[in-house]
């Protein structure tokens, strides 16, 4: 029972957290910034396997999110809604909360596919190299998408408000925050109990010396294609919950900007280490989010100091002057990020006791 | 029948023949020194043989099949097994977890079975786990299961890659230079550990080594290289009287 005691404190967290929102406490906003840090926390667990584990240098792992977005986003609209595009419903839509499972699964397949892009070439290619081809995967992936017509191209595609609205007319719950929840407890317990396995540490394997594994019997090249996938595949899922809680996908919006947030948050946490790279995902949520507060209000301070000129105000474009530097500044000072390579069990050994993911 | 037969090996590189017609024949359970030498070509013909390269022309025969264009996992999985000339470890898991990781290719389960925690995913771990602790326990690690590679010290280091090769269960165990970088109390321990094995085990060795203390006092038969050809064969008293191996290591006194 004792082991399992941070497994109960985070399910009631859960169900506070579902129930709160229900009762009304929480009002939107407050909601949308928990369900985004859940989304930003299965991108940076899902980039980490790659990143962080495998130690190659993803970053264009926003294609995949767009890939599961846009994937999720058809399916959805297909299968519960009339759509100009689909026509009439696959299902009828008051099943949208039961059977939207099959989206999420949809989507996260069908970005797993996409992430073969990066796996195959990586069989003869590494590094820096590997690098580029994942920036290359990335634009190949938003050109595709911007492109099809069909989808709405460049002006982006929407319609999964109305399933969403259907889930919350079939019964009442905050059902975007729910499926989040869940899809950050399935992916965070895949890649826990993969990276246990002996069949997963062929992936640390890889990473830290790959001639030593081809000869010790690793089949490298299925590891690197198992790795990729299952990576591109929650970064999938990460899409296909971004584009319900937002009820619109854009292209752009999974451009390099977004690969680049999943590398900081990585980077911030420690790579490699799945407790570190969530703290962080929360940590970098709440960064931007709090910005849109403190940055205000530091302009009122410096304008009460007559420390900035009146006729100029402190913008929030300054956002992306403080984020980057933070950046530079943990470079400097902290370049192995939160946890460095550990879990947060290895540097508290006491938390063994109280957590178990078998 | 040999346990390993090489026949006509030849292997270039571009414009540089780096091994010319060598071929070479290993009973089973029989321990073979591969001496030369710098740059004779030894690590090559294991490279080769563990199916790092695939060689240009000649045939290389494990008991009884062909394989020359093999993967190196596919050849690790017919039972040869090998260690490094420069350590190679993987250094951030635990001297448990890379043992653990010799025994990769008889995991049956894949993804979904890890994932899923399968009953077949459990009894492959269990399995798995046995071996591992059965082989620190014949090397002596066992104590350092939980440590990290690369705090251990060097001769420990050495040690535990015996280890995980020997946890593949090979037939054959090809060590590259094993006592490189040694001090003389490490090279005993060295050397008893490996009579150990080849007594216990029943297995066939083919070593390269530089130290002739070692060499000596292991070896039945040596084969000596120079310049990619197999240049002498014989018993190590007969190699120590072999003008050619003299002339080998000491250079031409005609010249």
């Amino acid at each position: 029972m004792q082991r399992y005691a941070i497994n109960i404190l985070f399910g009631t967290a859960a169900i506070v957290l579902v129930a709160l929102a229900q009762a009304g406490i929480l009002d939107k906003y407050v909601l949308t910034v928990i369900t985004f840090m859940g989304i930003n926390c299965i991108f940076a667990v899902s980039l980490n396997l790659v990143n962080g584990h495998m130690g190659e240098f993803s970053c264009g792992h926003g294609g995949f999110m767009c890939v599961g977005a846009y994937v999720g986003s058809l399916l959805s609209v297909a299968f519960f809604t009339n759509s100009k595009l689909f026509g009439p419903a696959l299902f009828a839509p008051e099943l949208a909360h039961f059977l939207f499972p099959l989206v999420l699964v949809g989507a996260s397949f069908a970005a797993a596919l996409f992430g073969l892009i990066v796996a195959l070439p990586s069989f003869h290619t590494r590094d820096d190299y590997l690098a580029i081809i994942t920036i290359a995967a990335n634009y190949i992936i938003i050109s595709i998408v911007e492109n099809i017509d069909a989808i709405g191209g460049p002006r982006g595609f929407s319609g999964m408000k109305r399933v969403v609205n259907s889930m919350s007319d079939a019964a009442d719950l905050p059902w975007m925050l729910i499926w989040t929840i869940i899809g950050l407890f399935v992916c965070v317990m895949a890649l826990y109990r993969l990276m246990t396995s002996t069949y997963g540490k062929g992936i640390s394997a890889v990473c830290q010396n790959e001639v030593a594994a081809e000869i010790m019997g690793v089949n490298t090249n299925r590891v690197k294609i198992m790795a990729f996938m299952v990576s591109s595949g929650l970064a999938g899922l990460a899409g296909a919950l971004y584009a319900h809680v937002y009820g619109y996908v854009n292209a752009q919006s999974f451009n390099i900007l977004k690969s680049t947030e999943g590398l900081v948050m990585v980077y911030l946490g420690g790579m490699g280490s799945i407790s570190g790279v969530l703290l962080a995902a929360i940590a970098f949520t709440l960064l931007i989010e709090g910005l849109r507060f403190i940055i205000p209000w530091l302009n009122d301070v410096l304008h009460a100091a007559n420390l900035l000129p009146a006729s100029y105000e402190l913008s929030q474009v300054w956002k992306w002057v403080i984020i980057p530097l933070i950046l530079i500044l943990l470079m400097q000072f902290r370049p192995e990020g939160f946890l460095g390579n550990r879990e947060l069990t290895h540097v508290f050994p006491r938390l063994k006791r109280w957590i178990t993911f078998r | 029948m040999p346990l390993l037969e090489i026949t006509g090996l030849t292997q270039r590189f571009g414009g540089l023949q780096a091994i010319s017609n060598f071929s070479f024949q290993l009973e089973d359970h029989e321990l073979v020194g591969l001496i030369g030498p710098n740059g004779a070509g030894k690590t090559t013909v294991f490279n080769i043989v563990s199916g790092f390269y695939k060689p240009t022309e000649g045939d290389i025969v494990f008991g009884g099949d062909r394989i020359n264009g093999l993967k190196p996992y596919q050849v690790t999985a017919m039972g040869i097994a090998r260690t490094f000339q420069n350590i190679r470890l993987w250094n951030d898991l635990t001297v448990l977890d890379n043992i653990r990781l010799a025994r990769y290719s008889w995991l049956n389960y894949g993804f979904w079975s890890a994932v899923l925690r399968l009953n077949r995913y459990r009894q492959a771990e269990k399995a798995v786990e046995t071996k591992a602790r059965d082989v620190l326990e014949m090397v002596e690690l066992s104590e350092y299961a939980e440590e990290l590679p690369k705090n251990l010290p060097y001769g420990l280091q050495r040690r535990v890659e015996l280890a995980r090769a020997l946890a593949v269960n090979p037939k054959l165990l090809l060590l590259d230079e094993p006592a490189a970088g040694l001090n003389s109390t490490d090279v005993d321990g060295l050397v008893r550990h490996i009579r150990w094995i080849y007594d216990e085990c029943k297995i066939s060795i083919w070593m390269i080594e530089h130290q002739m203390k070692v060499v000596m006092s292991l070896c039945q038969r040596l084969v000596v290289m120079n310049f990619g050809c197999s240049i002498a064969w014989g018993t190590p008293e007969e190699i120590r009287e072999n003008p050619d191996v003299i002339k080998a290591y000491l250079g031409d006194e005609t010249l």
